[in-house]
């Protein structure tokens, strides 16, 4: 079982938001990830016997494009397997050339209502008030679902 | 008359009348803004960002009139839930996925019956039961009627609710009464990525969660008795909301082409002052292929209601022993809350072809119009406006003026006022269903959380917010329809 995250829920009348903070990159986008997953079922209930492995593109130096094509691949994987992730490790970020990508390890357990208590349903990641910000080598995350 | 003038964030808002506000053109704003509110309303929607959204709105190419906003106005990403934008194609008018939502063609159907209160007061458990038994309902719910194939899908996708009426799903009345027809003529399943069509296999049929519902309600107030003769609704009489979308299917397009836009913003040199509101013109290659694959989920949401109806009609006939027919269960009418649509309107006097966004609004078209049905023609379309599980719901009809003010368009619902997060705290440690079950509704939730977050309190009062259009001369109220039993989500 993954640990739950630290990040904090963004009071917004329609939707949910998560602001977070990591050191690096990576390890923001990681992170991002994981916080998602957690809005919707607490991640220390969801187990990692489930493996996979996602390779997002994305436009070249933008790293907000990144960031919600990132979680809206994460999504889809949720829906269409009908997976809830908790574990995410990203093996290759290219952020140069004319196309930027992710490739990444993920790990997770089918839905099992019994189990998992779903919280919430994401509808997707917007770019509404996104930030993906570095100050001194600390990346400030802050993105809205529409729920 | 009270204050005449408010400062939200960065805009002035100036009373127009007594119910409207305007928001003066500033910056990039290719026109004004105007919100329908009252005071009481106005107090909500400064508390939050909604205002500045409007006016964001205002900055969108080819934008005509005015950017509007509903009295149910609230905070959403890029538009304000509540707002309506109308753009014109032949002045490089743009359309904005974001103007429509990733639940494309959310909206609500009313089902009439011939039962009345005596008849189900006393069956209402049971009823919910049933309804949350045999229509799919939660997080990623799927399997209502076995998944599609792709050709299936296909079909659905041009045919919309006549597909579903064409599997069984309803008759051929049941599309006379929904907005379009049920059917947008425009889409193009070839324009509908992959992993949309994926979402989209199984999952007709199927209410989802947040927000949505299937309700069992009262008519326990008529308003106007001529219009609700017209509607064949009468005080006592039992009715059925059901409240969806396009699901994941519909989610998957607005994504998808929210980054198709997001390139078509670099190309055509667009300025946005949201990212959210990334757009194309009407009459570009990127706003004609998003129209034709909105158009594919606008059809989904209505074949998905469509099916979700025949189900819920089948639920009622076996609890009460009856047949369909015996119970007088018949489609009032259909709208969608989240589209954007090529229609005519008439500008300075002449008559143009405009593309209208309803966030999170409802067509309201008047009597006479030649888009509402024969049978309704003489009175104005019905206009379905659903409060909170615990308060009511309200059926009104459009009139004159809204084809002159806000693009025959109102509100849609109460609007929320607290945030998902406040809900749950304010929630904790009070045991909702006893409280709704005090107020005589029954309510069963699929998500934990879902019941918290859909509380009464968490919304306005529907009954302020229709009251406001009412007030405006935007649209009246026929009947009020009181909740009896309720799923959610």
């Amino acid at each position: 079982m993954a640990e739950r995250p630290e990040y904090t829920e963004i009071d917004h009348t329609a939707d949910v938001g998560m602001a977070l903070t990591a050191d690096g990159v990576e390890a923001a986008f990681e992170k991002a990830a994981a916080c998602m997953f957690d809005l919707v079922c607490d991640l220390d209930t969801i187990g990692d016997g489930w493996r996979g492995e996602v390779r997002v593109e994305a436009r070249a130096e933008d790293l907000q494009n990144m960031m919600v094509r990132w979680l809206s691949e994460l999504l889809y994987v949720f829906e269409s397997k009908r997976v809830l992730l908790s574990s995410f490790r990203i093996t290759e970020m290219d952020k140069g050339g004319i196309r930027a990508e992710i490739r990444a390890e993920i790990a997770g357990e089918p839905i099992d209502l019994e189990k998992h208590a779903i919280k919430t349903e994401l509808k997707a990641a917007t770019y509404h008030d996104l930030r993906i910000e570095e100050d001194e080598g600390s990346w400030a995350v802050r993105v809205i679902f529409d729920t | 008359m009270a204050e005449g003038h408010w400062t939200a964030g960065s805009h002035e808002m100036l009373r127009v009348s007594e119910c409207v506000w305007e928001i003066p053109k500033t910056g990039g704003m290719r026109v004004p803004g105007r919100v329908y509110a009252d005071d009481r309303l106005m107090k909500h929607i400064l508390k939050e960002k909604a205002v500045d959204q409007v006016a964001n709105v205002a900055h969108l190419q080819g934008i005509v009139g005015a950017s509007l906003a509903m009295p149910d106005i609230h905070w959403g990403y890029g538009f304000p839930i509540g707002g309506v934008a109308a753009t014109d194609p032949a002045k490089g008018g743009v359309v904005s996925p974001g103007g429509v939502g990733y639940d494309i063609n959310c909206g609500v159907r009313v089902v009439a019956s011939k039962l009345s209160l005596g008849d189900v007061r006393d069956r209402i458990p049971e009823l919910v039961k049933r309804l949350h038994r045999d229509v799919p309902c939660g997080l990623g719910s799927h399997g209502a009627i076995g998944k599609l194939d792709r050709k299936d899908l296909d079909d659905l996708m041009v045919e919309g609710a006549a597909w579903a009426v064409r599997k069984g799903f309803g008759t051929d009345a049941d599309l006379d009464h929904t907005e379009e027809g049920g059917r947008l003529r425009m889409a193009d399943p070839s324009k509908v990525g992959k992993r949309a069509i994926e979402r989209g296999l199984d999952q007709v049929g199927t209410l989802g969660s947040g927000n949505h519902f299937l309700e069992i309600d009262v008519i326990d107030e008529i308003y106007d008795e001529y219009i609700a003769s017209a509607f064949g609704l009468e005080k006592g009489g039992v009715a059925f909301q059901i409240h969806s979308g396009s699901r994941g299917f519909g989610y998957q397009i607005c994504d998808d082409y929210l980054e198709v836009m997001q390139e078509a913003v670099r190309k055509y040199s667009i300025e946005l002052p949201d990212r959210q509101l990334a757009c194309a013109p009407v009459e570009s290659p990127e706003g004609k292929r998003y129209l034709a694959a909105m158009a594919c989920a606008a059809n989904y949401a209505w074949a998905n209601r469509q099916v979700m109806m025949a189900l819920t009609k089948r639920a009622v006939a076996k609890v009460l022993a009856s047949s369909e027919a015996a119970l007088g269960l018949r489609l009032l009418y259909d709208v969608c809350h989240n589209i954007a649509k090529l229609e005519t309107h008439t500008v300075e006097g002449r008559e143009v072809t405009l593309c209208v966004h309803r966030k999170g609004a409802t067509r309201a078209f008047p009597a006479g119009h030649r888009d509402v049905p024969d049978a309704y023609r003489a009175v104005g379309q019905p206009v379905l406006v659903p409060g909170d599980m615990g308060t009511c719901s309200y059926v009104c009809v459009g009139t004159g003026a809204t084809m002159r003010e806000t693009f025959g368009s109102t509100c849609h619902g109460a609007g929320r006022v607290m945030s998902r997060a406040k809900a749950k705290k304010m929630a904790a440690g009070r045991n909702l269903e006893q409280e709704m079950s005090d107020r005589g509704v029954f309510v069963m939730a699929e998500g934990k959380r879902t019941l918290a977050e859909e509380m009464p309190d968490a919304y306005k009062d529907v009954t302020e917010v229709v009251d406001v259009m009412e007030r405006a001369g935007i649209a009246k109220r026929v009947v009020r329809l009181k909740p009896l039993g309720v799923v959610k989500g």
